[in-house]
């Protein structure tokens, strides 16, 4: 019995201890990494893979300036907010993180993160860019780039700007009926619906989301595209539906492929696109997006920005390497080689890289007419409702006034719920 | 490994002493057990210095049943559970724990941290910078271990001081680089690095702009410009009240809030516990009631048909590869648990393609061109959704249902056919039998599985389609997917709420699980 | 112990594996009968392949197009190119080799470990009679059914308390990972072990006592050997298992180069939108392979059927 014993516990401390005793190696190795040297203290920055070269590229200036060292850490960029708003309050999160300025409001309200200051170099950013990241009368970000939707078009199958949408589906469909082209206008919609790309034809029909404060800042009482506005711009995407133009059956995947392939005159999207469209057609155009509704057709212009931990012990450190080397001319110009999207400093999209840039200067055309995607937290009870209507009135499901104000009447609800 | 080697390894071992092996492993123990224990002593006190009491707690009573039970003679299956047993305490049970916890509270976006952190974030943003008011790069310099900002002054050839204490006065004597102040006699001017190895005492540093609060006070947020900032939020620590510029006070209205008389809340709030509250929003909560029925009714048609399906497919593949005449078996075994190999998401995303109604490989190649809306009708979203979900779950019965098999003794079927009984009244009375005792708890288990298979419907419909674009519960949505939506889908994400809610379906899972065990008669056999 | 003891435990005295064994004992059946035979099962197994398979020729035919776009290749295979094959090994965005070596090494560790400590506990329940045990397997099992959704919160705050005493358990640390894996060693493995445990004949143990012979040399030295097939079983579950998990990975495991395949390709298919699909589809080929290749290796331990014990019934 005792042999039984012993063996047994032979074997379970052994698991134990590769359980538990496994640490000495990796122990050894992160303390000689000198992230806990005591010396001086170190940045950590949560960004996606594509701008994560760029802001190394930062930090071995800005290390050599101070000897602080900075550790960036990629991460999913779909769940970086969530995953920051959670982690943020044990003090384990990032000092630092990139995010999209419409996440402000979120962030704000769960006191995750600090106003930053910008001083005067506040206006040498694009006013969409420092108003997204402005969350009641305070500035909680750096903005770096703005991003936007507008309108590629394949010269070989529609020559000119279409000055309205319905001037280009009708050179799309002629183009169809010439069999050289599958699809007269082509805008991703997906099953689940996709507002995003859809709204610069919303705004066309004079329907924002919501009304603005005389500051500007975004007022989550005024469901302002809840008018007879709303209700045109939902007349019309019936009537597209039925015309078979716009198809909830379009996923993105499926329009590139079909803009790539010269299946289509017109495609709305976005500069993440812009490198394989220019592979594909050499000479692709890039418009802003003709008017349905007879208003100018503005995009949502999202803006990516550097968010400061209010958690963070290394406010100083943070605050500095944000506003003075990732504020820098040079790094916003770096970012937009990395990332494609028009530089938020004004002085860098005046820059040589970024103003010889073709593409990235039609996008900032189209930029300059677009309003800020709402950052205020009551936009995430919106999206869901909003997506599924356009598509149930774009598969014809309904009357679309009715649908329409269905929707309205149910964003309200969850708005005044959270209130 | 085959009967022959097991018929010549014991003698093999027997060629050992049992003497010399009981003094090699009594050695062993000793050894291991010491290194537990000054791992477990080791934790104790790394805890202990951190104030983790909660894991310094656990490891003490850990370690003294390690050692009690491994020390002592008695206790067999102890010492055979207690190694998964601790692993399942730290990592499952503190997981029900923690969620069982904050079901009770109201954690959730405006109440993620708790009060200190919602007090300075409120004192944070309650600091506004005064238009047009002093900016100027500054420099910062230490007397006595008090830290000074010195700024330029509008006169001439003086500079300003000023530390937490004295508000700004003009010096004289500063020394200049330019029109910026460097340094002062008597004080050491700060390197950028010093800067920043004091940074949190430098960034909380408030200087007075004067005697008179109103006039604001000079902060620096990065360690080489100043600006000036009043507040308007104040915060009293004896009265836990906060006041506002104009003169509003807010204070603690005992659910993670300070609120002012009218009922306006300054966000953020912390987190607070708020007692059944999240389970009586279950309850009186209209959106959820609606469509409650209809959900719980197709997520056990999900779960089960799921389970029967893919238990069904997997088995017959399973008896039918497992015939000596097959050639190629163990390649036609390998391809038929692909589907597992491939990581769900990726799955999804790609049965999404296939089911695309107009442009998906199903509907173009397979039913040449016909226009069936496979994820947007509801009964074909839900067939659709059944059959990848079974397409993902049939490997896993294939396998355990191939293992079950290989482990059937072969004499029963011969018996069988002895007695004259045809294949598939083997299969019927003889296998199937056999094999649902030693499968039913897999089955059960694996029902309740994908009872709670959040990620198979929501990578593939996200519960849609909806019947109505307003609907909080779609043609696919099952129960959990379903109060999720209703939990994180509003201005809000609800945690608490969520885990109320998890909480619910985890009872009603593991009622209905303890049940059919108890019918299935699995366990009583036990005895 | 004696050879003559096992050999009298176990009787029929095992042979090497079944699938040897015609079910029927028909010597005189000519190829043509069998072939007959089997053609049904051929023509089974085909429709299920089919089944099976299509989606996967898709992501194959995905990987090798050079647009690598999934929902429009209906035309499998109408370009052929090894560029996203190149991209994904040469990319140093991401470290696929790495994420390749981490996800084998902590599914390896993994399934070992499961197996260890799941037979161990599979061995205490059919072995010994205790206080507690019907109830200790149900509680096991039940435990197993909480809904997981939600834990990745709990799991972060455990890890980030954790990392304060034994800084190797915390945050960022593939030994944590497997830690929390293995919380979920004991279940419905357990389960599934003690089922075969069970089918072991009970004098086998006894006559090997008899002989001398401690509950852990029974354990370690007779009856692991005999239940072979399960343990192959539950390693390759808990392999395939753990290879897949990309929501607790993703919480736990932060640095690119420490991270699983499971955990880059999710994030690298959820960056820039469609971009990434010929790379993302070749890396989770490249990924299918190794569990195929070891399914191929336990398969003889899986369809062996050692002891002659029956099903416990």
């Amino acid at each position: 019995m005792r042999k039984t014993t012993t063996i047994l516990l032979a074997a379970v401390v052994t698991a134990t201890m590769a359980a538990c005793g496994g640490s000495d190696t990796p122990a050894n190795t992160t303390s000689s990494t000198g992230t806990d040297q005591p010396t001086t203290a170190s940045l950590l920055v949560w960004a996606d893979a594509t701008r994560s070269p760029v802001i190394r590229q930062m930090a071995e200036s800005f290390t050599k300036d101070t000897g602080i060292a900075v550790e960036v850490v990629e991460r999913d960029y779909g769940k970086m907010r969530d995953d920051f708003i959670s982690q943020a309050p044990t003090g384990q999160g990032p000092d630092i993180l990139i995010g999209g300025g419409d996440w402000t409001g979120k962030f704000v309200q769960n006191g995750v993160v600090t106003p930053v200051e910008l001083g005067d170099v506040a206006d040498g950013f694009a006013d969409v860019a420092i108003e997204s990241v402005t969350y009641e009368g305070q500035v909680y970000g750096l903005p770096y780039a703005l991003e936007n939707v507008a309108m590629f078009r394949n010269p070989a199958l529609a020559p000119d700007t279409p000055a309205t949408m319905a001037e280009a589906i009708q050179t799309g469909q002629a183009a169809v009926s010439a069999g050289t082209a599958k699809y007269p206008f082509l805008i991703q919609i997906d099953p689940q619906g996709d507002p995003f790309h859809m709204y610069p034809i919303q705004m066309s029909f004079g329907a924002p989301v919501f009304g603005q404060d005389p500051a500007g800042g975004y007022n989550p009482a005024e469901l302002a595209m809840c008018g007879d506005q709303g209700k045109a711009f939902a007349a019309y995407l019936a009537e597209m539906g039925q015309a078979g133009i716009f198809e909830t059956t379009m996923t993105a995947d499926i329009a590139k492929e079909a803009f790539v392939n010269g299946e289509s005159p017109f495609v709305i999207s976005g500069p993440w696109n812009t490198a394989d469209y220019q592979t594909a057609i050499p000479d692709v155009a890039i418009d802003p997006i003709p008017s349905a509704g007879g208003l100018t057709a503005s995009p949502f212009v999202g803006t990516q920005a550097f968010f400061i931990s209010a958690k963070s012990q290394n406010q100083l450190a943070a605050t500095q390497f944000v506003v003075n080397y990732l504020g820098s001319k040079d790094a916003q110009v770096e970012l937009f080689k990395a990332g494609g999207r028009p530089p938020a400093l004004t002085a860098a999209a005046e820059d040589a890289a970024v103003a010889n840039d073709p593409s990235a200067a039609a996008f900032n055309a189209v930029a300059v007419d677009g309003v800020s995607t709402p950052n205020i937290p009551a936009m995430d009870a919106v999206w869901g409702d909003w997506a599924n209507t356009e598509v149930a009135i774009i598969d014809g499901k309904g009357d679309p006034s009715a649908l329409w104000d269905e929707a309205c009447a149910s964003i309200k609800t969850k708005i005044e719920e959270a209130s | 490994m085959t009967g022959q080697s097991l018929t010549e390894a014991p003698p093999r071992r027997r060629r050992e002493s049992h003497a010399t092996a009981w003094v090699r492993g009594f050695a062993l123990k000793l050894i291991l057990l010491c290194a537990v224990n000054a791992l477990g002593l080791y934790g104790v006190i790394a805890a202990v210095a951190v104030k983790s009491w909660a894991i310094a707690a656990f490891l003490a009573v850990a370690l003294a049943v390690v050692d009690v039970c491994y020390f002592s003679k008695r206790m067999i299956p102890a010492k055979y559970l207690i190694p998964g047993l601790l692993f399942l305490l730290v990592y499952q049970v503190f997981v029900i724990l923690y969620t069982g916890y904050a079901a009770f509270t109201n954690y959730g976006d405006g109440h993620n941290s708790n009060k200190q952190d919602a007090i300075d974030a409120i004192l944070g943003r309650g600091s506004e910078r005064l238009p047009d008011s002093l900016s100027a790069p500054v420099s910062i310099l230490e007397r006595d271990g008090e830290l000074y900002f010195l700024l330029p002054s509008d006169q001439a050839g003086q500079a300003l001081l000023g530390s937490a204490t004295t508000p700004l006065h003009l010096v004289d004597d500063a020394v200049f680089e330019g029109s910026q102040p460097t340094g002062l006699p008597g004080y050491t001017t700060l390197e950028a690095r010093q800067i920043l190895a004091q940074q949190s005492e430098i960034g909380n540093l408030a200087v007075p702009r004067s005697e008179n609060p109103a006039d604001g006070f000079v902060r620096t947020t990065d360690g080489m410009n100043a600006y000036t900032y009043v507040s308007t939020m104040a915060y009293d620590p004896t009265a836990d009240t906060i006041t506002a510029a104009d003169g509003t006070i807010y204070s603690d209205n005992g659910q993670g809030n300070y609120a002012s008389e009218a009922g306006e809340r300054l966000e953020p709030g912390w987190k607070v516990t708020v007692g059944f509250s999240n389970f009586t929003s279950i309850i009186t909560n209209k959106s959820l009631r609606g469509p409650f029925f209809g959900v719980l009714v197709w997520t056990f048609a999900y779960a089960i048909l799921t389970v029967v399906i893919a238990f069904a497919l997997g088995l017959s593949m399973a008896l039918v590869l497992n015939h000596p005449t097959v050639k190629g078996r163990r390649i036609l075994r390998a391809l038929l648990i692909l589907p597992y190999a491939f990581p769900a998401f990726l799955s999804a995303m790609v049965w999404q393609g296939l089911l695309n109604s107009k442009y998906g490989f199903i509907n173009q190649v397979i039913f040449g061109g016909a226009d069936i809306h496979w994820l947007e009708s509801p009964w074909l979203a839900r067939l659709s959704v059944l059959v990848v979900n079974v397409w993902m779950a049939y490997p896993y019965m294939f396998l355990v249902s191939t293992g079950a098999i290989q482990s059937m003794p072969p004499e029963l079927e011969e018996a069988a056919r002895v007695d004259g009984a045809g294949w598939m009244r083997v299969f019927w009375s003889v296998k199937l039998p056999l094999l649902l005792v030693s499968l039913a708890p897999l089955l059960i288990s694996s029902f309740s599985m994908n009872f709670n298979n959040f990620n198979s419907i929501y990578l593939l419909t996200e519960g849609g389609p909806l019947e109505n674009p307003t609907d909080m519960a779609g043609s696919t949505d099952i129960l959990i997917s379903f109060v999720y939506r209703l939990a994180f889908g509003g201005v809000n994400r609800q945690y608490g709420l969520a885990c109320a809610i998890s909480l619910l379906i985890f009872i009603i899972v593991a009622g209905i699980s303890a049940y059919s065990y108890r019918k299935t008669k699995v366990l009583e056999e036990m005895n | 112990m004696t050879a003559t003891a096992v050999q009298a435990a176990s009787s029929p005295p095992p042979k090497a594996g079944r699938e040897t064994r015609p079910v029927r004992s028909a010597p005189d059946v000519n190829a043509g009968r069998r072939a007959v035979q089997a053609s049904w099962r051929y023509l089974i197994a085909a429709v299920a392949l089919v089944f099976a398979l299509f989606p996967i020729v898709f992501i194959i035919s995905a990987s090798l197009n050079p647009l690598g776009s999934l929902t429009s290749s209906n035309a499998l295979f109408s370009a052929v190119d090894a560029g996203s094959y190149v991209d994904l090994l040469s990319d140093p965005a991401h470290p696929y080799a790495r994420w390749f070596g981490n996800s084998m090494m902590i599914g390896g560790v993994t399934a070992v470990a499961t197996v260890f400590l799941g037979a161990c506990a599979a061995y205490a329940f059919s072995r010994f009679r205790f206080k507690g045990r019907r109830g200790g397997l149900l509680t096991l099992i039940l435990l197993q059914m909480f809904p997981q959704t939600l834990a990745y919160v709990a799991i972060f705050l455990l890890l980030t308390t954790l990392k304060d005493v034994f800084p190797i358990l915390g945050l960022d640390s593939q030994i944590g990972l497997i830690m929390v894996y293995l919380g979920g060693a004991l279940g419905v493995n357990t389960y599934l072990m003690y089922g075969f445990f069970s089918s072991v004949p009970m004098s086998i143990d006894e006559s090997a006592k008899i002989d001398g012979a401690s509950h852990a040399r029974v354990f370690f030295s007779i009856i692991l050997r005999l239940v072979a097939p399960i343990l192959a079983v539950v390693a390759l579950l808990s392999f395939i298992g753990t290879l897949n998990d990309f929501v607790i990975a993703s919480v736990v495991l932060t640095t690119p180069g420490k991270q699983t395949l499971a955990v880059g390709l999710y994030q690298f298919i959820s960056q820039n939108f469609s971009q990434n699909w010929g790379v993302f589809a070749a890396g989770a080929v490249l990924a299918a392979i190794p569990v195929v290749l070891i399914f191929l290796f336990l398969q003889k331990y899986i369809v062996s059927g050692l002891t002659a014990g029956a099903v416990k019934g």
